[in-house]
């Protein structure tokens, strides 16, 4: 284990009507890391970070973050920012608008001021007053990213944060993510793309069937699996 | 932070037009009843008191009406549009989401509230009604308003849909307004006379034709009935904060 861990679970358990999505899960990811989890469709991602960000319960385990349970809501909001899969924006609103919004409820000191470090964070600056119907897919998941950083948390959660962009889009994103991770900003990044993962995070996990199939560095992978290729080290490890 | 989520939701209400069309139908509803109530031969013969009377139902059956329809889309838009994960992310708690919706609502009524009052003070001209109407209509429609805007919402934390909602909650609003348009003379019995006490919309309706027909204008003579209707909206309370706890130990997104 390591000392300066900032997202800790243990023995997490998750069913919903009589399936098990999530299977004694242990996971500790370190303060500044930048954390993959992989996994295919369906293996559990979704659940397990909604289990960490406290939007489901766990129906047994332990889930800590920087410190303290999860299940503490002042103290979650505070530490954490997520970027989930869900559509999650109000399409009658700009830009800054939305941001306002969402500051807003965080309390930001300064609104004005945050919101423009937001909307230039995410290269949204120059299109902040048009409606967010107008947007590009790609610019609205940087709309959505630039919220789930409204209150410069600690830790950012990514549920396949790229999924249905285009290259540039992809690339934007994650130009963005590792800027980020570079302040000091702990990423837990969801996805089921093994190439993604490996260019971008230091370490990673794999989950499959709701249980953690492997855990460590991608030569850490390649040495478990014996495999070389990035896809045949996925299949291995999932199949 | 309720008044955030206020801030939004009447913002929607003015960007979606949704709040400009419902101020327009209950416009048009007034004034088609009020130039029936004035040019149309069997209605133009009805006392100005019972004029009065069929006027009080029809504002504040239409608010309710839209007051139904825009409560029940307030909660469930943010499950579908699958904003609500991010507003619990946040330090928003439930009961602040709750009273910021709950002004959205009150809010359109206060609108409808106003736009009925020209159309009050024409239809009483020449009696000593005026003052009287408007402030049981205010009483009556906000009380009602409020007892089914907290029902609505209830069943908006339920189940999570705008049309499973909506419709339950149209089927509840007719099942206390058919009874309510009948005539005294039908409800005479102990069933009828038991429904008419458990039902607010029969207690509004009845205590406006105590007001205005039967000139009984003070509190205490109308005291049953306005009991009869803060119970409805206590019992109403009841069921939300139920619903409010199931929601939160189902959590935000459904199992």
């Amino acid at each position: 284990m390591q000392s300066n861990e900032i997202i800790k679970m243990n023995g997490v358990n998750k069913s919903y009507g009589g399936r098990q999505a999530v299977r004694d899960l242990n996971l500790s990811v370190a303060k500044g890391e930048f954390f993959g989890f992989l996994g295919p469709n369906g293996a559990g991602k979704t659940t397990t970070i909604r289990l960490m960000t406290g939007i489901l319960k766990p129906d047994t385990g332990e889930i800590e973050i920087s410190g303290k349970p999860v299940s503490e809501k002042s103290h979650r909001s505070d530490k954490i920012g997520v970027l989930s899969e869900s559509k999650g924006l109000y399409e009658w609103m700009t830009g800054r608008e939305f941001l306002r919004f969402f500051v807003s409820l965080y309390g930001v000191k300064n609104l004005n001021g945050r919101i423009d470090e937001l909307l230039a964070a995410v290269g949204l600056a120059d299109r902040a007053d048009s409606p967010v119907l107008s947007y590009s897919r790609g610019m609205k998941q940087r709309l959505k990213l630039a919220r789930a950083i409204a209150n410069d948390p600690e830790i950012l959660f990514l549920d396949e944060p790229t999924l249905g962009l285009d290259p540039q889009g992809q690339e934007d994103i994650q130009r963005l993510l590792k800027k980020m991770n570079d302040k000091g900003m702990t990423i837990f990044y969801s996805s089921h793309l093994l190439h993604e993962v490996s260019r971008l995070c230091n370490r990673m996990a794999v989950i499959a069937d709701g249980a953690l199939v492997a855990d460590g560095t991608l030569e850490d992978l390649r040495r478990q699996t014996k495999k070389e290729d990035l896809r045949d080290i996925f299949l291995a490890l999932t199949k | 932070m309720h008044k955030l989520i206020w801030k939004k939701d009447i913002l929607a209400e003015i960007y979606t037009w949704k709040s400009a069309l419902w101020l327009l139908l209950t416009a048009l509803i007034y004034s088609v009843t009020c130039y029936l109530l004035l040019t149309n031969k069997e209605l133009s013969l009805l006392d100005q008191t019972e004029m009065l009377w069929l006027l009080g139902k029809i504002i504040i059956g239409a608010s309710l009406l839209v007051a139904i329809i825009d409560a029940s889309s307030l909660i469930t838009t943010e499950f579908e549009q699958e904003t609500i994960e991010d507003l619990f992310l946040s330090p928003l708690p439930v009961r602040d989401f709750i009273l910021g919706k709950f002004l959205t609502v009150m809010s359109v009524w206060a609108l409808m509230y106003a736009v009925a009052v020209p159309y009050v003070l024409v239809s009483s001209a020449g009696s000593n009604l005026s003052a009287v109407f408007l402030a049981y209509a205010a009483l009556y429609g906000t009380l009602l308003i409020a007892g089914f805007t907290v029902l609505v919402f209830g069943l908006s934390f339920l189940y999570r849909s705008f049309k499973n909602t909506l419709t339950t909650s149209l089927v509840l609003f007719l099942a206390a307004g058919i009874p309510a348009l009948f005539a005294a003379t039908l409800k005479t019995g102990i069933v009828a006379s038991v429904i008419t006490a458990i039902n607010p919309l029969d207690a509004a309706f009845a205590s406006l034709d105590n007001v205005l027909v039967d000139y009984h204008a003070s509190l205490s003579a109308n005291w049953p009935y306005l009991l009869s209707i803060l119970g409805f909206s206590a019992a109403a309370g009841v069921f939300l904060f139920v619903s409010v706890r199931i929601f939160e130990k189902r959590g935000v997104i459904k199992e």
